[in-house]
């Protein structure tokens, strides 16, 4: 009995170690600090209440700038956020909305609807973090009405 | 102290392990047939000239996997779907865009990025066919564009689906003179109607 007591002392020791180790592995942030000229922000005439949606529920994994909580300090945590943060970006990046063809813009517009209505995005595990990021039905319809208008008008101009 | 560090650490493995998968509602559809054949549609011939015989054979074969691509999503093969994505990928990446000239260089490579990308998409979501068919819809409308500009081999109908999207609707291209929708697949195999047929 008193083996296994000083085994699982011996396992709970070195997973402290390793805890303390991985606490010096930090991954890069992603702030650059400014909105770029490309910014859907700076690029279409955004009404307030859809922009403080888009930067409360998209700008953190979708964008040039991180607004990063104090636990992504802590790894794993911080891993996981770049992650995320890498394929959001990969995926669609607000920050550069506005150099992507009317084609492109309205196809990622039309997947941005896709996911809203299916409830993917913004992600459940960000979502449960970020109660920011956790859209009621109104402001989700919001969103959507603003994507709909706006694909129309880019279709429009094009 | 330690054990508040190993809490800590499931914790975190916990939270971030994969994202959860919210179950995908799904559609409710009602089961009226809609069959409505359109008496008005109209022929569409390619506005490109001297398009090089290499040039077109390339997009034939893009079309072609197109058209498997949107025969495994009429019969909610999602898999066959994926391999078909994959395929239009490799039919995209030979194709010659130095036998293009200017005015057809800037109607493809306007196409380009975005049906890479949609197949792209397709190829990798094996096993989600509703997330295929949101890519689908997208990949239809530009291979509309492609084939309007640059002609194809094979005529070509396109059909519309006004269901699709929450009514906004949907098009595709078919092979056939029979409405097989590849948006609903064995739950409405019929809604849809002919709009163009493209030569």
């Amino acid at each position: 009995m008193k083996r296994i007591k000083k085994i699982l002392l011996g396992i709970l020791f070195i997973l402290l170690i390793a805890f303390i180790v991985i606490q010096f592995i930090r991954p890069a942030r992603n702030v650059s600090g400014q909105v770029s000229e490309t910014d859907i922000l700076k690029t279409y005439n955004i009404p307030s209440n859809v922009s403080n949606l888009l930067k409360n529920a998209c700008y953190d994994c979708h964008s040039n700038n991180t607004n990063y909580p104090w636990y992504s300090n802590i790894q794993p945590v911080g891993w996981f956020l770049a992650k995320d943060i890498k394929d959001g970006k990969a995926e669609l990046n607000f920050s550069e909305f506005g150099s992507l063809s009317s084609r492109r813009q309205i196809s990622k517009l039309k997947n941005v609807e896709s996911r809203i209505k299916d409830g993917t995005m913004p992600l459940p595990t960000y979502q449960f973090i970020h109660s920011v990021a956790r859209l009621s039905e109104d402001e989700k319809q919001l969103l959507i009405d603003w994507i709909k208008s706006t694909k129309d008008s880019i279709a429009l101009n094009r | 102290m330690k054990n508040i560090f190993v809490v800590v650490f499931a914790f975190t493995f916990v939270v971030y392990s994969g994202s959860i998968t919210i179950a995908q509602e799904e559609h409710q559809h009602h089961n009226k047939k809609d069959t409505t054949v359109d008496k008005t549609k109209e022929d569409i011939v390619s506005t490109l000239r001297d398009v090089n015989p290499k040039v077109t054979a390339s997009i034939d074969k893009i079309v072609e996997h197109y058209l498997h691509l949107k025969n495994a999503l009429v019969n909610d093969n999602s898999k066959d779907a994926a391999a078909s994505g994959k395929e239009i990928v490799d039919a995209m990446k030979i194709l010659d865009k130095s036998l293009l000239t200017n005015e057809q260089k800037k109607i493809y490579e306007d196409v380009e990025d975005d049906a890479r990308e949609h197949a792209e998409h397709i190829g990798e979501n094996a096993g989600k066919i509703e997330h295929q068919r949101e890519h689908f819809d997208i990949l239809s409308n530009d291979l509309y564009d492609l084939v309007k500009a640059f002609g194809s081999s094979q005529v070509l109908y396109k059909y519309f689906c006004p269901m699709y999207n929450d009514k906004e609707g949907a098009i595709w291209l078919s092979e056939i003179k029979e409405i097989k929708n590849p948006y609903y697949g064995k739950k409405m195999p019929n809604c849809g109607s002919m709009k163009e047929q493209i030569k």
